[in-house]
């Protein structure tokens, strides 16, 4: 479960107000708004890699309000999936991974063996934003937040990686918060949705 | 034709300018060794007067070059990640020694560690002193030449994207493993850039040392004390003797930087 309440955080020139909802245990929210409205202030907020400057995050049972990134159990994946160019595929996806098991099980799941060796340097950006995925994922979060994961996908590649993911998602009992422009990811959301438009979040279902 | 003619024009003089650019680093320098010989650079290396102050010279240099990487790298992430009041004040600060005289910086830290001042009068129960020591050497190298490690460090932290940073923290690390497992790494040829270049000065310093520790004679106090004391005959092959020193380790170092990328 996630449980926002009364957020507030600021950036340059920006400051997202007052944001409250709940997705829950399990659940798929789905986030819109116009590019620069604080999607993604929002979810690094939750995620703890922003400061807030007010209100509380509940994620599943705990109080992270006050908790560093890495106490909260939450993954987060850039559009830009932000892949640590020092690392080859297979040691950005093993980073934080909680076993070999689970690396092993990603790799299979998201059809990685061929990109294993490679400089990330070298990806396209489609496989870039799958290592990113895989790598959050290889965390084995409670929480994934996901800023537009599947934009530079090719569309066969996007249907089939949505639907793995959150295949994966709904087995781990992963909450899960999708920022999309796309109209058919917007549909997926089983009970909350969410639009954020200058700093102002609201729920539309 | 009209167009080309500025164009070649530009190129000749752009060639023109950096030849005499060239010409002007290399040549003193090249004269200097050239004038000197081998036989007089291998004679002033044999002597244990010029053998004793080149080592003093990288010794000081190294340990200088590795405080300021102990201590500069925590100041320059701050300066790369942080906002804060008075950080431009702090980052004029740390540039000063740049733009100031090394021998006014020489003065200043007699002043301020000096036999006479309070800093001084409490190190001297201990045996500790700056002036005329091993230790003043350190102290004058450290302060003249950190600055270029530090604001080169910043400028190499600055490059890696904090975000690398956020993401290696939902991944598990707290926040000084997440400097040292993507920062440091990704930051790693400015770090080593910046340390090189500023060893390099360190080892060259003089206007400060000069001030603060006539003795035990670095090597570039030796050769003006050989100038003064005996004129430039004297001097130039333990001046040489450094020029070469401290080409063969910068050679060594990007030799085995070339190496390491291969």
């Amino acid at each position: 479960m996630i449980r926002v309440t009364l957020l507030e955080a600021r950036v340059p020139g920006f400051a997202l107000q007052a944001a409250s909802f709940t997705v829950p245990a399990g659940g798929v929210a789905v986030v819109t708004g116009p590019t620069g409205a604080g999607k993604t202030t929002l979810l690094e907020t939750i995620a703890g890699v922003r400061p807030l400057i007010g209100g509380t995050i509940t994620l599943g049972e705990r109080d992270v309000t006050r908790l560093p990134p890495e106490a909260r159990g939450v993954g987060l994946v850039y559009q830009a999936a932000w892949l640590f160019p020092h690392l080859p595929v297979r040691g950005n996806i093993a980073y934080g991974a909680r076993s070999d098991a689970v690396v092993r099980e990603l790799l299979k799941v998201l059809d990685l063996d061929p990109l294993i060796g490679k400089p990330v340097e070298t990806l396209s950006g489609g496989e870039r934003q799958l290592v990113a995925i895989a790598r959050a994922l290889a965390r084995q979060p409670r929480t994934l937040l996901l800023d537009e994961p599947f934009a530079a996908m090719d569309s066969a590649l996007r249907d089939s990686i949505r639907s793995t993911v959150l295949a994966w998602a709904i087995a781990h009992d992963v909450t899960t918060m999708l920022v999309t422009h796309d109209v058919t990811e917007a549909a997926l959301a089983n009970g909350v949705q969410l639009r954020v438009e200058k700093g102002v979040v609201t729920v539309t279902h | 034709m009209s167009a080309a003619l500025p164009r070649v024009l530009l190129r000749a003089v752009t060639t023109l300018c950096a030849s005499l650019l060239v010409l002007a680093l290399v040549l003193p320098v090249g004269t200097l060794v050239t004038t000197a010989g081998p036989m007089g650079v291998l004679g002033a290396l044999a002597e244990r007067e010029v053998q004793q102050s080149l080592l003093i010279t990288i010794a000081g240099a190294t340990i200088a070059t590795l405080l300021a990487v102990a201590g500069g790298t925590p100041l320059a992430y701050v300066l790369a990640r942080s906002t804060f009041r008075g950080r431009a004040l702090v980052e004029a600060l740390l540039e000063l020694p740049l733009v100031i005289p090394h021998p006014v910086i020489g003065m200043a830290l007699l002043l301020a560690m000096g036999r006479n001042s309070a800093l001084g009068t409490a190190l001297a129960p201990v045996g500790l002193s700056i002036v005329n020591s091993p230790l003043g050497i350190v102290v004058a190298m450290l302060v003249v030449s950190a600055p270029l490690y530090i604001l080169g460090a910043r400028e190499a932290i600055a490059r890696v994207d904090a975000r690398l940073e956020s993401v290696a923290r939902t991944l598990g690390d707290d926040r000084w493993t997440a400097v040292r497992r993507v920062t440091l790494p990704m930051a790693r040829n400015g770090l080593v850039n910046s340390a090189t270049a500023m060893w390099a000065r360190a080892t060259s310093e003089f206007g400060a040392i000069v001030l603060v520790a006539y003795h035990p004679r670095v090597a570039s106090v030796l050769a003006y004390d050989r100038y003064v004391t005996y004129g430039l005959p004297a001097a130039l092959p333990v001046a040489a003797a450094l020029v070469c020193v401290a080409l063969a380790v910068l050679a060594l170092v990007r030799m085995a930087r070339r190496a390491e990328r291969a």
